[in-house]
């Protein structure tokens, strides 16, 4: 169900957008919250503005573009990281090397020898946007170490969450 | 309608694995049948469409140059014929692809969607809309802007058009849980309105030759009867001299110009001119269409390198 999002969230949102760098993006763009019953995720969507009235009225099985899901921060799904890729000057990614380009997209995770490049300082437990040798965003992935432990060989230094690979596997599925 | 079996058909049939049915009727208004029978023997020519929410051509033809791909213009600007793919990936396996830089969509669809005449702002009406291709690049040409309804009454296809969308970045387009003629619940007029209707899919046989025999007349019969309330409830839902394109991947007459033709006395419609295409037809067996019909356009794989479709673009008036 598509609703507008309370206090607590739009805070949460701007907070994770000002991190991510596209605060500006979203001003003039309209953002609800679709939650099924008996789930804990929260879907955000991003239509254009006028629009939100319309969806939130008819409850389409599906309005607008999901950017991510908030549970207790905000996660940018793949369509998310796209956005934030295009749009933002800074955000936190990791640079991959061709053949872990392959294997994201098939979701696996990321060995350290495959790391090519990361934003300074990254921290364990990051959230950080997976990008090809041409600047692609891939996927989203959670730092497993912190700063130069990234690159340790032989280890999946970082967990993939979620790659462009899913939309294959999920329409294999939805058949 | 039936034809009696001809020698001519008898032997093509034979030849090329169709029941006889088939290819006498096709013997009565396609051109040099035995080249179309020969062209859906072929894997159809690939098209893809580049998607410009999300690059421009010039930076993915760079892209898929540099990974053994050799692309052709075509009559449409945003759509290049695949000649040659010297890439290990399949087409639908790139990472360009995967992150919705192009969609693989026949040519004959995307003219359909460029006599739409679709412009920024608009609100338009997709009637039967799985698996979003037709969709995306409405959306696309509307730079995200503007309304798009989505309808589709499959579950499971839904999901396949939820999955193309937000591949693609589309962001202006609501998807209802809904048949096309259940559109009058939303209670909205659109600028423009989409009708690819559910049909026989004669014009596909090139993907699925199964169809050469598993096709049956009723197959005809049962597909025009249900067009035919589609299309009646899509001219309902259009504003005041807005535009209605119908189409199909179907050769079948019965599905394409009498469906046409049955609203030329019941509604205030005009037939416009589709620039490219083969002309429709005007008679078919027993059967005698509007002169206007001309103006519709059939689309055959041997004749114009695309898979089997017919356009019909109509302005609705008061």
């Amino acid at each position: 169900m598509y609703r507008k999002t309370t206090r607590q969230e739009l805070t949460t949102l701007k907070r994770a957008f000002d991190r991510w760098g596209i605060f500006d993006y979203f001003k003039d763009k309209a953002v609800l919250i679709r939650e099924e019953k008996n789930s804990k995720i929260r879907e955000v969507y991003l239509l254009p503005i006028g629009l939100e009235l319309m969806v939130i009225n008819s409850q389409p099985y599906y309005g607008g573009l999901m950017v991510g899901e908030i549970k207790k921060k905000f996660l940018p799904s793949m369509q998310g990281a796209d956005l934030i890729a295009r749009v933002s000057k800074k955000f936190p990614y990791i640079i991959v090397n061709e053949i872990a380009e392959k294997l994201i997209l098939y979701g696996r995770n990321v060995l350290g020898q495959s790391i090519i490049e990361t934003t300074e300082m990254l921290n364990e437990n990051e959230v950080v946007i997976l990008l090809n040798v041409k600047g692609e965003p891939i996927g989203i992935g959670k730092t497993n170490f912190a700063g130069k432990s990234l690159l340790q060989n032989g280890k999946a230094t970082v967990t993939t969450l979620v790659d462009a690979g899913c939309y294959l596997r999920n329409e294999k599925k939805g058949r | 309608m039936i034809f009696p079996s001809s020698l001519e058909s008898d032997i093509l049939a034979k030849s090329y694995g169709y029941d006889k049915w088939l290819v006498e009727r096709f013997l009565q208004y396609v051109p040099n049948v035995k080249c179309l029978l020969e062209a859906m023997n072929r894997h159809p020519q690939q098209y893809i469409r580049i998607n410009t929410l999300k690059i421009d051509s010039k930076d993915l033809i760079m892209k898929l140059v540099s990974k053994g791909y050799e692309l052709e213009d075509t009559i449409s600007h945003d759509v290049f014929a695949i000649k040659k793919n010297a890439s290990l990936l399949p087409t639908g396996a790139t990472t360009e692809y995967l992150l919705g830089y192009y969609y693989i969509q026949d040519l004959s669809s995307c003219i359909a969607v460029e006599e739409l005449e679709i412009a920024e702002n608009q609100t338009v009406l997709d009637m039967a809309s799985a698996p979003g291709g037709k969709t995306s690049f409405i959306a696309q040409k509307m730079n995200n802007t503007g309304l798009i309804i989505a309808l589709e009454p499959n579950l499971m296809r839904i999901k396949s058009i939820s999955f193309n969308l937000a591949r693609c970045g589309v962001m202006n387009t609501c998807i209802y849980k809904m048949s096309g003629q259940q559109a009058i619940k939303l209670n909205l007029k659109f600028d423009r309105v989409l009708l690819d209707a559910p049909c026989s899919c004669e014009g596909i046989i090139s993907k699925d030759s199964a169809r050469k025999t598993n096709h049956k007349p009723e197959d005809i019969e049962f597909c025009a009867m249900g067009q035919t309330s589609l299309i009646e409830s899509a001219v309902k839902l259009v504003k005041p001299g807005g535009l209605l394109i119908y189409s199909t991947c179907s050769f079948a007459p019965e599905e394409n110009e009498n469906i046409i033709n049955s609203l030329l006395g019941k509604f205030n419609i005009e037939i416009e001119p589709i620039q490219h295409g083969s002309e429709g037809l005007t008679s078919f067996g027993s059967f005698r269409f509007h002169h206007d019909l001309k103006k519709t356009k059939r689309f055959y794989p041997h004749i114009h390198n695309t898979l089997g479709f017919y356009i019909a673009k109509l302005r609705v008036n008061n």
